[in-house]
């Protein structure tokens, strides 16, 4: 049934555009207006009833907050969290990021991502909410920003800059720490995109020591890489993200083509997804994880 | 036994008895022409003579053997048959249309040799199609695309000819050349079987006849004997007079008062 | 004497002198710019190099496979127009690419192929087989009510992949199966074509036994049968023949639509309209075309290179809007 629902979601904002798309019998609030994110809440006291309507809000959520203060996270965190903080979501409940989980949950504050943000801002009037709208990150920096920016609106800023200290201590202990030599990777799975400059996935690498070969692309952030691309490169090493979804794809018959069997055996690295996805304070664990492979990997370079 | 013997054939279709118990016995050298009321069951027993639909009861005798235990290509080197209003469903040329007909004599991924490219130019010059060779056979009129058909028919030499209503949508001087034709292969020592409405050139052209109501046989013998005004009455419904004989026959016929 | 043979051995002559042309074209270009002195020194090259590893594992197997599906396409077109004496018949549009191409994403998505690496052709011919007997038993009264027929069966098969969509194991998979419903022939590697080829074989071997049947079918059913066609015969052949090979193939290549319409009608004008003349012409026509759009698809400047079942269709589709045309001028 999640499943399904996945594939519903989309329709149900539509529906939630149509249904709150006429003009509202409400007036507007001033803790509506668009710039609502910047506000503080402590003024009324903290959120309690908090809400995410997006996978990277659901991790800084349940890192901020105890469970008893949020409403719901999205269903689709829960294998993100099973890799990253296993166990952190027990006992929350869940939203499929539908009109009428916002009108049932009545949540006080809601985390957006970029896309969900109008939806819930027309909701938000009819649920008495507060909506914050959390950007996507793509740099350390933006880590920084989006982690503040969360922590303030749920009233949880010290525990940000905690993480926050955390995090940037060990971006300190990697920039001091040169790598051994700066391997050559892509982030590569299967074909299609791959993420360039400019991308969160990038920065990891970067911090890592590591020398993200798609960086090069003419295109900015995601561009497209070929087997063939892929052997004219010869990287030292591929990273391939793993989702915790355990379905057989067509994925798994891709990256497991038989010349990334023969010439990159041992060199294929796993990461998780959702630490290079999301910009979490993680996202240093990942990098610091990332460093520990490139070290571990065999100095050989490909046969050719 | 050399020829075609029906015995004793019945064809029923979901529940109707379509032919009932219709036998004869035709030979070679004969030109039997089937008449009949529309629905007589003509169209069901050519088929079934041509052995493209297997009677419920009885069985097609060629030269004594029963038409299911020949193998289809064996009867289809020696009888032909001509569907009611042919039509070809690619525009393909007249002569790749006839040499259609030597499939049968040409195992299987072999290609048509100069002998038979041969017959072909015969059974074209036969029908008088030679000059139309060329031409897409969907160009042809309805006159021309019949001879095709017959030419198509003649040119695996058959021992034996079965068309349904071969002279269906002719004008009368082409209808006349076809019976003529017809007439000709019967006198050249085939078997033709072919259901007319032309009784007058039934009357002139057919050796035989064999007449039909309402699925049973019920006249066959010499035209001379058989096509009477009596016997075209109970075919027909209608009163008949029959005026000279032989190539000089004429069927007059008006409604019953 | 003349023979109105059309210019069958010409046509055929320069298809095969235009396949091998291809072939080194398609060898020659690629998303990576080798120059072809430097893919002729990989060959003599220590193996393994670059240009010796781009050839061998992934330009060759692409091009090969080019060519399989694009006969297959080319000569499944052409027999099923023969048999249904429809110039309207195509894998595509009777349905049995989609059927071909549900059973292809049962066996990828939902574990089969892991279990058993022979189940995604097997399902992929048993999808074709089904959706083509489906059109057949609906569709035998008219070219309408077969293009009718088709369509229906083909948005069976696309409720099917929908529902598949739907159940997807993982988002991410659904995302692929949209992916690779779109067609293509890359990066596939030479034992998934091992695999699939002995099917694409046995449906040409099918197919091969049809032509004198089906060129007794222009004379009708009813004189084909007088001339010793078996009936049932050969549009059992030609369904397992198509099914087959076009199963196989849209097992590997996913859905590649109208190559096998486009084939047998652009092939016509050069080698008449005699069912069995067109087979072979059609066949390495579909395989030229394919490898042709392939190649066009490596050349033109998009950053995630085009699908090839989306070029053909965006070829085809006014095709087929001219053929509609065409012949509704041609029948009143």
């Amino acid at each position: 049934m999640r499943l399904a629902r996945f594939l519903v979601w989309p329709a149900g904002l539509t529906l939630a555009g149509v249904l709150f798309l006429t003009p509202a019998g409400g007036t507007l609030r001033p803790s509506d207006a668009p710039a609502a994110g910047a506000t503080s809440a402590t003024a009324h006291g903290k959120p309690m009833r908090i809400m995410s309507l997006m996978l990277c809000n659901d991790l800084l959520l349940l890192m901020l907050v105890p469970p008893e203060r949020i409403a719901s996270i999205t269903y689709l965190a829960h294998d993100a969290v099973a890799a990253l903080m296993p166990g952190a979501d027990r006992g929350v409940a869940v939203n499929y990021g539908t009109a009428e989980d916002v009108l049932l949950q009545r949540p006080d504050l809601i985390l957006a991502g970029t896309y969900s943000a109008a939806m819930a801002r027309k909701l938000a009037q009819r649920a008495g909410a507060r909506v914050v709208e959390v950007p996507a990150t793509n740099s350390f920096e933006d880590i920084r920003r989006v982690v503040r920016q969360v922590g303030a609106a749920v009233g949880e800023p010290e525990r940000a800059d905690i993480l926050l200290a955390g995090m940037d201590a060990k971006l300190a202990r990697l920039s001091a720490e040169r790598a051994p030599h700066p391997l050559r990777v892509v982030a590569w799975s299967g074909g299609g995109s791959v993420p360039g400059r400019g991308t969160l996935t990038d920065a990891i690498i970067s911090a890592a020591g590591g020398e993200n070969i798609a960086a090069k692309l003419p295109d900015t952030r995601y561009g497209s890489f070929g087997l063939e691309e892929l052997l004219a490169a010869r990287p030292d090493a591929i990273l391939q993200g793993e989702t915790r979804w355990t379905g057989p794809s067509l994925r798994d018959s891709q990256t497991a083509h038989p010349l990334i069997e023969r010439y990159w055996r041992g060199r294929v690295v796993g990461y998780p997804d959702a630490a290079y996805t999301c910009g979490l304070p993680q996202s240093a664990d990942a990098a610091l994880a990332l460093r520990a492979v490139f070290r571990a990997l065999p100095a050989e370079q490909a046969a050719w | 036994m050399s020829g075609l013997q029906a015995k004793r054939l019945v064809f029923r279709v979901a529940g109707r008895t379509l032919v009932e118990r219709v036998g004869f016995v035709c030979e070679r050298g004969q030109f039997v022409a089937l008449l009949g009321a529309n629905g007589a069951g003509k169209s069901t027993l050519i088929r079934m003579l041509a052995g493209l639909a297997r009677p419920a009861e009885g069985q097609v005798l060629l030269d004594g053997r029963p038409l299911q235990a020949i193998d289809r290509r064996e009867l289809a080197r020696r009888r032909a048959y001509i569907p009611q209003n042919a039509r070809v469903e690619w525009p393909i040329a007249v002569e790749r249309l006839v040499a259609l007909g030597l499939m049968p004599h040409l195992p299987v991924f072999h290609d048509l040799n100069a002998a038979m490219w041969r017959k072909v130019e015969a059974a074209l010059a036969q029908c008088d199609l030679a000059h139309k060779r060329g031409q897409p056979a969907d160009t042809l009129s309805g006159g021309e695309l019949a001879r095709a058909m017959l030419a198509r028919a003649l040119v695996g030499d058959p021992d034996i000819l079965i068309a349904d209503e071969p002279l269906a949508g002719l004008d009368p001087r082409h209808a006349i050349e076809g019976m003529a034709r017809l007439a000709a292969l019967a006198h050249a020592g085939r078997l033709v079987v072919a259901s007319v409405h032309d009784l007058t050139l039934a009357a002139r052209y057919a050796t035989h006849v064999a007449i039909l109501r309402e699925g049973r046989l019920t006249a066959f013998g010499p035209t001379a004997e058989t096509l009477t005004p009596a016997n075209i009455r109970m075919a027909f419904d209608v009163r008949a007079s029959i005026h000279g004989t032989g190539a000089d026959a004429c069927v007059d016929f008006r409604a019953l008062a | 004497m003349v023979r109105t043979r059309g210019y069958t051995y010409q046509t055929l002559c320069v298809l095969l002198l235009l396949l091998p042309a291809a072939f080194a074209l398609s060898l020659a270009i690629g998303r990576v710019a080798l120059p072809f002195s430097e893919l002729l020194h990989g060959l003599a090259a220590p193996k393994p190099n670059l240009a010796w590893l781009i050839l061998a594992e992934l330009r060759i197997p692409r091009t090969v496979l080019a060519l399989v599906v694009g006969a297959t396409l080319g000569l499944g077109g052409a027999a099923l127009q023969g048999l249904l004496r429809n110039p309207l018949a195509e894998p595509g549009l009777l349905g049995v690419s989609g059927g071909a191409a549900l059973g292809a994403v049962i066996a990828i998505y939902f574990g089969l192929a892991t279990a058993f690496v022979l189940a995604i052709p097997l399902l992929g011919i048993a999808g074709a087989l089904a959706a083509g007997a489906l059109t057949f038993l609906f569709g035998r009264s008219g070219t309408l009510t077969l293009i009718l027929a088709g369509a229906a069966v083909s948005g069976l098969a696309g409720a099917g992949l929908s529902l598949a969509l739907n159940f997807a194991p993982s988002p991410y998979a659904a995302y692929e199966i949209t992916t690779w419903l779109l067609g293509s022939v890359a990066e596939r590697d030479w034992a998934q074509i091992a695999l699939c080829m002995p099917f694409i074989l046995a449906g040409w071997l099918c197919l091969a036994f049809t032509p004198r049947g089906l060129d007794l079918l222009t004379l009708g059913e009813a004189q084909a049968e007088s001339l010793g066609v078996n009936l049932s015969l050969l549009r059992a052949q030609v369904l397992a023949g198509v099914a087959l090979s076009v199963g196989a193939a849209t097992a590997m290549a996913g859905a590649i639509g109208f190559v096998g319409l486009v084939a047998p009608h652009l092939v016509r004008p050069f080698v008449g309209h005699q069912p069995s003349r067109i087979l072979l012409p059609s066949a390495l026509f579909g395989a030229l075309l394919l490898l042709v759009t392939d190649i066009a698809i490596r050349v033109l400047p998009t950053s995630n290179e085009l699908k090839l079942g989306v070029l053909t269709s965006l070829i085809g589709t006014p095709f087929f809007f001219w053929l509609v045309l065409h012949l509704r001028r041609l029948s009143p």
